[in-house]
Protein backbone atom coordinates (compact mmCIF):
# COMPACT_ATOMS: atom_id res chain seq x y z
CA UNK A 1 0.00 0.00 0.00
CA UNK A 2 2.08 2.86 -1.24
CA UNK A 3 -0.59 5.44 -1.67
CA UNK A 4 -2.71 6.78 1.08
CA UNK A 5 -6.28 5.66 1.27
CA UNK A 6 -8.39 8.72 0.94
CA UNK A 7 -10.70 9.46 3.81
CA UNK A 8 -14.30 8.79 2.97
CA UNK A 9 -16.52 11.79 3.27
CA UNK A 10 -19.67 10.88 5.05
CA UNK A 11 -22.75 12.97 4.79
CA UNK A 12 -23.90 13.82 8.26
CA UNK A 13 -27.36 15.12 8.92
CA UNK A 14 -27.29 18.73 9.97
CA UNK A 15 -30.11 18.21 12.42
CA UNK A 16 -29.36 15.05 14.32
CA UNK A 17 -25.67 14.67 13.35
CA UNK A 18 -26.06 11.02 12.34
CA UNK A 19 -24.99 9.86 8.91
CA UNK A 20 -27.90 10.75 6.71
CA UNK A 21 -28.82 7.14 6.06
CA UNK A 22 -29.38 6.57 9.76
CA UNK A 23 -31.74 9.50 10.23
CA UNK A 24 -34.70 7.18 10.10
CA UNK A 25 -33.42 5.54 13.26
CA UNK A 26 -32.44 8.81 14.86
CA UNK A 27 -34.07 10.56 17.77
CA UNK A 28 -36.43 12.58 15.65
CA UNK A 29 -36.82 11.61 12.04
CA UNK A 30 -39.55 14.17 11.49
CA UNK A 31 -37.24 17.04 12.26
CA UNK A 32 -34.58 15.69 9.97
CA UNK A 33 -36.90 15.45 7.00
CA UNK A 34 -36.65 19.03 5.78
CA UNK A 35 -32.88 18.82 5.94
CA UNK A 36 -32.88 15.51 4.12
CA UNK A 37 -35.11 16.82 1.37
CA UNK A 38 -32.66 19.60 0.76
CA UNK A 39 -29.41 17.71 1.12
CA UNK A 40 -29.96 14.06 0.42
CA UNK A 41 -33.13 13.66 -1.58
CA UNK A 42 -32.05 10.37 -3.12
CA UNK A 43 -31.70 8.56 0.20
CA UNK A 44 -35.32 8.71 1.18
CA UNK A 45 -37.50 8.90 -1.91
CA UNK A 46 -40.61 8.45 0.19
CA UNK A 47 -40.47 11.66 2.10
CA UNK A 48 -40.26 13.74 -1.06
CA UNK A 49 -43.75 12.64 -1.86
CA UNK A 50 -45.11 14.13 1.30
CA UNK A 51 -46.96 17.30 0.76
CA UNK A 52 -45.03 20.50 0.64
CA UNK A 53 -47.78 22.35 2.34
CA UNK A 54 -46.26 21.70 5.69
CA UNK A 55 -42.95 23.05 4.56
CA UNK A 56 -43.33 26.30 6.44
CA UNK A 57 -44.10 24.55 9.70
CA UNK A 58 -41.19 22.27 9.28
CA UNK A 59 -38.71 25.04 8.80
CA UNK A 60 -39.70 26.63 12.05
CA UNK A 61 -39.50 23.25 13.66
CA UNK A 62 -36.04 22.81 12.29
CA UNK A 63 -35.00 26.14 13.71
CA UNK A 64 -36.27 25.15 17.09
CA UNK A 65 -34.47 21.90 17.02
CA UNK A 66 -31.18 23.53 16.19
CA UNK A 67 -31.76 25.93 19.03
CA UNK A 68 -32.27 22.96 21.30
CA UNK A 69 -29.16 21.23 20.17
CA UNK A 70 -27.02 24.30 20.78
CA UNK A 71 -28.42 24.54 24.25
CA UNK A 72 -27.45 20.94 24.90
CA UNK A 73 -24.94 21.93 27.52
CA UNK A 74 -27.70 23.03 29.83
CA UNK A 75 -29.42 19.68 29.55
CA UNK A 76 -26.94 17.97 31.81
CA UNK A 77 -27.50 20.48 34.57
CA UNK A 78 -31.26 20.19 34.44
CA UNK A 79 -31.17 16.41 34.46
CA UNK A 80 -29.36 16.50 37.76
CA UNK A 81 -32.27 18.23 39.42
CA UNK A 82 -34.77 15.88 37.81
CA UNK A 83 -34.97 13.07 40.35
CA UNK A 84 -36.54 15.28 42.97
CA UNK A 85 -39.18 16.50 40.61
CA UNK A 86 -40.06 13.01 39.56
CA UNK A 87 -40.56 11.98 43.12
CA UNK A 88 -42.77 14.92 43.85
CA UNK A 89 -45.04 14.44 40.89
CA UNK A 90 -46.92 11.33 41.96
CA UNK A 91 -47.26 12.78 45.47
CA UNK A 92 -51.03 12.48 45.46
CA UNK A 93 -51.12 8.78 44.90
CA UNK A 94 -48.03 7.25 46.32
CA UNK A 95 -47.41 3.76 45.19
CA UNK A 96 -45.78 1.78 47.88
CA UNK A 97 -43.17 -0.54 46.59
CA UNK A 98 -43.17 -3.73 48.55
CA UNK A 99 -40.53 -5.37 46.46
CA UNK A 100 -37.22 -5.41 48.22
CA UNK A 101 -34.42 -4.17 46.03
CA UNK A 102 -30.87 -3.04 46.32
CA UNK A 103 -30.10 0.33 44.83
CA UNK A 104 -26.54 1.28 44.06
CA UNK A 105 -25.71 4.89 43.52
CA UNK A 106 -22.50 6.61 42.69
CA UNK A 107 -22.10 10.07 44.14
CA UNK A 108 -19.26 12.10 42.79
CA UNK A 109 -17.42 14.44 45.02
CA UNK A 110 -14.32 16.40 44.24
CA UNK A 111 -14.46 15.58 40.53
CA UNK A 112 -12.51 12.37 40.50
CA UNK A 113 -13.38 10.93 43.84
CA UNK A 114 -16.65 9.33 44.50
CA UNK A 115 -18.69 7.38 46.94
CA UNK A 116 -20.80 4.38 46.14
CA UNK A 117 -23.90 4.08 48.26
CA UNK A 118 -25.75 0.84 48.64
CA UNK A 119 -29.34 1.03 49.80
CA UNK A 120 -31.78 -1.64 50.67
CA UNK A 121 -29.49 -4.49 51.61
CA UNK A 122 -31.26 -4.78 54.96
CA UNK A 123 -34.44 -5.80 53.15
CA UNK A 124 -32.78 -9.09 52.40
CA UNK A 125 -31.91 -9.79 56.00
CA UNK A 126 -28.32 -8.72 55.67
CA UNK A 127 -26.71 -7.16 58.67
CA UNK A 128 -25.48 -3.81 57.52
CA UNK A 129 -22.56 -3.57 59.89
CA UNK A 130 -21.33 -6.94 58.70
CA UNK A 131 -21.88 -6.00 55.12
CA UNK A 132 -19.97 -2.76 55.38
CA UNK A 133 -17.07 -4.58 56.92
CA UNK A 134 -17.04 -7.11 54.12
CA UNK A 135 -17.28 -4.45 51.46
CA UNK A 136 -14.47 -2.49 53.01
CA UNK A 137 -12.31 -5.55 53.13
CA UNK A 138 -13.08 -6.66 49.62
CA UNK A 139 -12.45 -3.31 47.98
CA UNK A 140 -9.80 -2.14 50.41
CA UNK A 141 -11.57 1.12 51.10
CA UNK A 142 -13.53 2.74 53.85
CA UNK A 143 -17.08 1.52 54.15
CA UNK A 144 -19.53 2.64 56.74
CA UNK A 145 -23.17 2.44 57.68
CA UNK A 146 -24.74 5.84 57.35
CA UNK A 147 -28.18 7.17 58.11
CA UNK A 148 -29.67 7.90 54.73
CA UNK A 149 -31.96 10.76 53.85
CA UNK A 150 -35.18 9.08 54.92
CA UNK A 151 -34.16 7.54 58.21
CA UNK A 152 -33.05 4.48 56.35
CA UNK A 153 -29.61 3.15 56.81
CA UNK A 154 -27.34 2.73 53.87
CA UNK A 155 -23.77 1.73 53.30
CA UNK A 156 -21.31 4.28 51.97
CA UNK A 157 -18.25 2.87 50.31
CA UNK A 158 -15.43 5.10 49.25
CA UNK A 159 -14.41 4.90 45.65
CA UNK A 160 -16.14 3.87 42.49
CA UNK A 161 -16.93 0.22 42.86
CA UNK A 162 -20.25 0.13 41.05
CA UNK A 163 -18.47 -1.89 38.43
CA UNK A 164 -17.73 -4.91 40.59
CA UNK A 165 -20.16 -4.63 43.42
CA UNK A 166 -23.01 -6.48 41.77
CA UNK A 167 -21.07 -9.67 41.49
CA UNK A 168 -19.81 -9.31 45.01
CA UNK A 169 -23.28 -8.88 46.43
CA UNK A 170 -24.73 -11.84 44.59
CA UNK A 171 -21.79 -13.99 45.59
CA UNK A 172 -21.74 -13.09 49.24
CA UNK A 173 -25.44 -13.08 49.87
CA UNK A 174 -27.14 -15.65 47.68
CA UNK A 175 -30.52 -14.40 48.91
CA UNK A 176 -30.10 -11.30 46.81
CA UNK A 177 -31.02 -12.05 43.22
CA UNK A 178 -29.22 -10.11 40.55
CA UNK A 179 -32.56 -8.93 39.22
CA UNK A 180 -33.20 -7.03 42.42
CA UNK A 181 -30.10 -4.91 42.07
CA UNK A 182 -30.44 -1.56 40.40
CA UNK A 183 -28.16 1.28 39.53
CA UNK A 184 -29.20 4.89 39.85
CA UNK A 185 -28.32 6.74 36.71
CA UNK A 186 -29.53 10.30 36.36
CA UNK A 187 -32.38 9.56 38.69
CA UNK A 188 -33.51 6.54 36.78
CA UNK A 189 -33.26 3.01 37.98
CA UNK A 190 -31.33 0.79 35.68
CA UNK A 191 -31.29 -2.93 36.19
CA UNK A 192 -27.84 -4.25 36.85
CA UNK A 193 -28.34 -7.60 35.23
CA UNK B 1 -20.66 2.38 27.69
CA UNK B 2 -20.76 5.84 26.21
CA UNK B 3 -24.48 6.06 26.63
CA UNK B 4 -24.04 8.76 29.21
CA UNK B 5 -20.88 10.55 28.48
CA UNK B 6 -20.08 14.20 28.62
CA UNK B 7 -17.18 16.44 29.32
CA UNK B 8 -18.08 16.16 32.97
CA UNK B 9 -16.90 12.59 32.99
CA UNK B 10 -13.41 13.62 32.03
CA UNK B 11 -11.27 13.47 35.10
CA UNK B 12 -7.90 14.47 33.72
CA UNK B 13 -6.21 15.12 30.45
CA UNK B 14 -2.52 15.14 29.96
CA UNK B 15 -0.20 15.72 27.14
CA UNK B 16 1.73 12.48 27.12
CA UNK B 17 5.44 12.16 26.84
CA UNK B 18 7.07 11.12 23.63
CA UNK B 19 7.75 7.58 24.71
CA UNK B 20 4.12 6.97 25.60
CA UNK B 21 3.13 8.61 22.36
CA UNK B 22 5.34 6.20 20.47
CA UNK B 23 3.84 3.30 22.30
CA UNK B 24 0.32 4.37 21.46
CA UNK B 25 1.24 4.84 17.82
CA UNK B 26 2.81 1.46 17.73
CA UNK B 27 -0.10 -0.36 19.24
CA UNK B 28 -2.53 1.41 16.94
CA UNK B 29 -0.38 0.56 13.94
CA UNK B 30 -0.27 -3.05 15.02
CA UNK B 31 -3.98 -3.22 15.58
CA UNK B 32 -4.95 -1.47 12.37
CA UNK B 33 -2.36 -2.08 9.66
CA UNK B 34 -4.68 -0.43 7.17
CA UNK B 35 -4.24 2.84 8.97
CA UNK B 36 -0.49 2.90 8.76
CA UNK B 37 -0.15 5.07 5.66
CA UNK B 38 -2.34 7.76 7.14
CA UNK B 39 -1.17 7.45 10.68
CA UNK B 40 1.19 10.36 10.23
CA UNK B 41 -1.74 12.53 9.23
CA UNK B 42 -3.89 11.34 12.06
CA UNK B 43 -1.32 11.52 14.79
CA UNK B 44 1.21 14.05 13.58
CA UNK B 45 4.50 13.65 15.32
CA UNK B 46 4.78 17.35 15.83
CA UNK B 47 1.44 18.18 17.35
CA UNK B 48 0.87 17.17 20.93
CA UNK B 49 -0.99 13.99 21.67
CA UNK B 50 -3.33 14.23 24.57
CA UNK B 51 -4.64 11.32 26.54
CA UNK B 52 -7.82 12.02 28.39
CA UNK B 53 -8.65 9.90 31.33
CA UNK B 54 -12.28 9.39 32.06
CA UNK B 55 -14.28 7.43 34.52
CA UNK B 56 -14.56 3.69 34.36
CA UNK B 57 -10.91 3.28 33.38
CA UNK B 58 -11.51 4.81 30.01
CA UNK B 59 -8.84 6.59 28.01
CA UNK B 60 -9.36 8.77 24.98
CA UNK B 61 -6.61 9.63 22.55
CA UNK B 62 -7.19 13.20 21.52
CA UNK B 63 -5.39 15.11 18.79
CA UNK B 64 -6.19 18.75 18.13
CA UNK B 65 -9.17 18.47 20.44
CA UNK B 66 -10.71 15.69 18.36
CA UNK B 67 -11.07 12.31 20.03
CA UNK B 68 -9.69 9.68 17.69
CA UNK B 69 -9.25 6.51 19.69
CA UNK B 70 -10.39 5.10 22.98
CA UNK B 71 -9.48 2.15 25.11
CA UNK B 72 -10.47 0.62 28.38
CA UNK B 73 -7.99 -0.25 31.07
CA UNK B 74 -5.17 -1.68 28.99
CA UNK B 75 -7.37 -3.05 26.26
CA UNK B 76 -6.93 -2.50 22.55
CA UNK B 77 -7.34 0.92 21.05
CA UNK B 78 -10.52 1.40 19.11
CA UNK B 79 -11.25 4.21 16.68
CA UNK B 80 -14.17 6.50 17.21
CA UNK B 81 -16.99 6.15 14.71
CA UNK B 82 -16.19 9.45 13.05
CA UNK B 83 -12.72 8.16 12.31
CA UNK B 84 -14.00 4.77 11.24
CA UNK B 85 -16.39 6.41 8.80
CA UNK B 86 -13.42 8.05 7.14
CA UNK B 87 -11.43 4.86 6.91
CA UNK B 88 -14.03 2.12 6.90
CA UNK B 89 -11.74 -0.72 5.91
CA UNK B 90 -9.41 -0.73 8.86
CA UNK B 91 -11.49 -3.03 11.01
CA UNK B 92 -13.07 -6.40 10.63
CA UNK B 93 -16.72 -5.97 9.92
CA UNK B 94 -19.80 -7.72 11.14
CA UNK B 95 -23.19 -6.90 9.78
CA UNK B 96 -26.47 -6.99 11.64
CA UNK B 97 -29.88 -7.27 10.09
CA UNK B 98 -32.20 -4.35 9.73
CA UNK B 99 -34.34 -5.23 12.69
CA UNK B 100 -31.40 -4.91 15.03
CA UNK B 101 -30.44 -1.38 14.03
CA UNK B 102 -32.74 0.48 16.33
CA UNK B 103 -31.69 -1.56 19.34
CA UNK B 104 -28.04 -1.14 18.59
CA UNK B 105 -28.54 2.59 18.25
CA UNK B 106 -30.16 2.55 21.67
CA UNK B 107 -27.02 1.00 23.06
CA UNK B 108 -27.93 -2.67 23.13
CA UNK B 109 -25.26 -5.30 22.79
CA UNK B 110 -25.28 -7.24 19.58
CA UNK B 111 -27.02 -10.57 19.91
CA UNK B 112 -25.98 -13.58 17.91
CA UNK B 113 -29.24 -14.09 15.98
CA UNK B 114 -28.97 -10.59 14.51
CA UNK B 115 -25.64 -11.57 12.99
CA UNK B 116 -26.61 -14.99 11.71
CA UNK B 117 -29.95 -14.09 10.17
CA UNK B 118 -30.18 -13.53 6.40
CA UNK B 119 -29.53 -9.79 6.76
CA UNK B 120 -26.40 -10.30 8.77
CA UNK B 121 -22.90 -11.07 7.64
CA UNK B 122 -20.31 -12.83 9.73
CA UNK B 123 -16.61 -12.73 9.10
CA UNK B 124 -15.51 -16.19 10.12
CA UNK B 125 -12.01 -15.07 10.90
CA UNK B 126 -13.00 -12.85 13.77
CA UNK B 127 -11.84 -14.26 17.04
CA UNK B 128 -13.07 -13.59 20.54
CA UNK B 129 -12.25 -10.30 22.22
CA UNK B 130 -11.44 -8.32 19.13
CA UNK B 131 -12.73 -4.91 18.21
CA UNK B 132 -15.04 -4.99 15.21
CA UNK B 133 -17.05 -2.54 13.19
CA UNK B 134 -20.77 -3.17 13.26
CA UNK B 135 -22.36 -2.51 9.91
CA UNK B 136 -26.04 -2.73 9.10
CA UNK B 137 -28.08 -4.34 6.40
CA UNK B 138 -28.60 -1.92 3.54
CA UNK B 139 -26.44 0.81 5.04
CA UNK B 140 -23.09 2.02 3.88
CA UNK B 141 -21.57 3.17 7.09
CA UNK B 142 -20.80 1.58 10.38
CA UNK B 143 -23.28 2.16 13.15
CA UNK B 144 -21.34 0.90 16.11
CA UNK B 145 -18.03 -0.35 17.34
CA UNK B 146 -18.09 -3.57 19.21
CA UNK B 147 -15.85 -5.89 21.10
CA UNK B 148 -16.55 -9.53 20.40
CA UNK B 149 -17.23 -11.70 23.40
CA UNK B 150 -17.02 -14.97 21.55
CA UNK B 151 -15.47 -15.86 18.22
CA UNK B 152 -17.43 -15.68 15.01
CA UNK B 153 -17.51 -19.44 14.76
CA UNK B 154 -19.04 -19.67 18.21
CA UNK B 155 -21.53 -16.99 17.30
CA UNK B 156 -22.65 -19.17 14.45
CA UNK B 157 -22.65 -22.35 16.50
CA UNK B 158 -24.29 -21.05 19.64
CA UNK B 159 -26.53 -18.48 17.97
CA UNK B 160 -27.88 -17.22 21.25
CA UNK B 161 -27.28 -14.37 23.61
CA UNK B 162 -24.75 -11.60 23.39
CA UNK B 163 -22.16 -12.02 20.68
CA UNK B 164 -20.58 -8.61 20.58
CA UNK B 165 -20.41 -5.98 23.27
CA UNK B 166 -21.48 -2.60 22.06
CA UNK B 167 -18.75 -0.14 22.92
CA UNK B 168 -19.58 2.92 20.95
CA UNK B 169 -22.56 3.64 18.72
CA UNK B 170 -24.05 6.44 16.69
CA UNK B 171 -25.46 9.28 18.73
CA UNK B 172 -24.04 8.17 22.04
CA UNK B 173 -22.10 10.43 24.34
CA UNK B 174 -18.80 10.06 22.55
CA UNK B 175 -20.38 10.61 19.17
CA UNK B 176 -21.85 13.87 20.37
CA UNK B 177 -18.50 14.93 21.69
CA UNK B 178 -17.20 16.03 18.35
CA UNK B 179 -14.62 18.26 19.85
CA UNK B 180 -13.16 18.17 23.25
CA UNK B 181 -11.56 21.10 24.92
Amino acid sequence: MAEKPQPVRVLYCGVCSLPAEYCEFGPDFEKCKPWLIQNAPDLYPDILKESNAKEADKVTEQLQSTAISTGGGDGAASSASKPEEVKRLPGGKIKKKEKPEVVIEKVTRNKRKCITTVKGLELFGVKLSDASKKLGKKFATGASVVKGPTEKEQIDVQGDIAYDIVEFITDTWPDVPETAIFFMEDGRKVAAA
Amino acid sequence: MFKKFSSEDVSAHNQVKASVQRKIRQSIAEEYPGLEPVLDDLLPKKSPLIVTKCQNHLNLVVVNNVPLFFNIRDGPYMPTLRLLHQYPNIMKKLQVDRGAIKFVLAGANIMCPGLTSPGGVLDEEVGAETPVAIMAEGKQHALAIGFTKISAKDIKAINKGIGVDNMHYLNDGLWKMERLD
